[in-house]
């Protein structure tokens, strides 16, 4: 079986570049580890136009039924482990299966970064956490501590003084880069110690956390704290490792592509947060999938 | 009988009540942000802090698997 054009991702990138390139008649396969991405955890959305508050479940549900009335092939729970040239064709392989192309659009997005420190798997769910919004009540007059200074922090930090007894947050650079108004209304909780320059080395525990250390970078002395919970905001990461052979990437691992979402393999596109256009929006992922189909489209005319 | 403990700001905890309402299946929804005891429940019988945890007849289910929950309620 040879495809015009597989697509890598199932969130708004990689669904719009399925509707467009199934109403452009392409023999198209689209193969995600699961839908929606980022947008699942998203409690309101209010900036898709036409529609003035969603919820991002209901999105990513109504985006993949948009997708199913079309034609095209669905390949759900499937996580693609390489991507290579053969002759004028790509070959995309997941877990157990492979399969030959003309073209692929890569669209699988940005994943929660980790700390890869011990302890941080292991208590995955047992004090470790990455989505305060569906947690943060379990930690009611509890001790916690949140990785990571940025605005994302800053707003796991809001969400934890409601409950927590004491918050700490910690990063790793001397300044916090969240915005300052925030960290005023932090502060004035009175709950919130802000902890700057410092490594975390480890998540400790029996059952669940009990505790965390970290290293102060400055003096490379290390402190520990006694916390239940650990929600970890230290910013995303592309998700790109399977195509490294065919693609150029940044300095943060994003894929480089031009206007018109080529990268430096003729025939092989990408969209939406796993490359480098700045803006991390739903409405814009959606707007360069199409493009990315668009140009697919093109380049498949034009073979 | 079905047990869904969530909090209400949960993504998938909404998801999974959905779920459930669209199949017509009847259960108590168990808001463990306002309610201790039934957090303490819900730690003890799934071993973690993690909502929505769905207890089905018993067994107990950790997040939004669609598919063992289909399984057990037998939707397929």
């Amino acid at each position: 079986m040879l495809y015009d054009l597989i697509i890598i991702g199932g969130g708004p990138a990689g669904i719009t570049a399925g509707i467009y390139a199934a109403r452009k008649k392409l023999k198209t396969l689209l193969i995600t580890k699961e839908w929606g991405g980022q947008i699942t955890k998203a409690v309101d959305i209010e900036n898709w136009p036409g529609t003035k508050k969603i919820s991002g479940m209901g999105l990513m549900q109504q985006m993949t039924e948009h997708l199913k009335q079309f034609e095209i092939e669905i390949k759900e729970g499937k996580e693609v482990i390489d991507l290579d040239k053969k002759k004028e064709n790509f070959i995309i392989r997941d877990n157990d299966q492979e399969y030959e192309s003309k073209s692929v659009i890569i669209a699988t997005g940005k994943i929660p970064r980790l700390l890869n420190v011990p302890g941080e798997n292991e208590f995955k769910g047992k004090g470790v956490s990455i989505c305060s919004t569906c947690d943060a009540p379990m930690f009611k007059d509890k001790d916690v501590a949140v990785a990571g200074g940025g605005n994302a922090g800053f707003n796991v930090a809001l969400d934890m003084i409601k409950y927590a007894k004491k918050v700490y947050i910690l990063d790793f650079f001397p300044e916090m880069k969240g915005d300052p108004i925030t960290k005023d209304k932090l502060a004035q909780s009175g709950i919130v110690e802000f902890i700057t320059d410092v490594a975390i080395k480890e998540i400790k525990g029996k059952k669940f956390v009990e505790s965390l250390i970290y290293e102060d970078r400055k003096t490379g002395k290390d402190f520990e704290i006694k916390v239940a919970g650990v929600f970890i905001s230290v910013g995303m990461m592309p998700k790109v490792g399977f195509a490294q052979k065919l693609v150029d990437l940044n300095q943060i691992g994003e894929i480089i592509i031009d206007k018109d979402n080529y990268t430096k393999t003729p025939g092989v596109f990408a969209a939406g947060d796993i490359t480098d256009i700045k803006y991390e929006q739903i409405v814009i992922a959606a707007g360069e999938g199409a493009k990315a189909a668009l140009a697919a489209t093109e380049y498949l005319k034009n073979k | 009988m079905v047990r869904v403990f969530s909090t209400p700001s949960c993504p998938y905890c909404v998801a999974l009540k959905g779920f459930l309402k669209e199949h017509n299946i009847e259960f108590e929804d168990i808001d463990v942000s306002q309610n201790v005891e039934a957090q303490k429940e819900m730690i003890d019988k799934s071993g973690q802090y993690g909502v929505p945890v769905i207890d089905i007849d018993g067994e107990i289910i950790v997040g939004f698997n669609q598919e063992r929950i289909k399984q057990l309620l037998k939707l397929i």
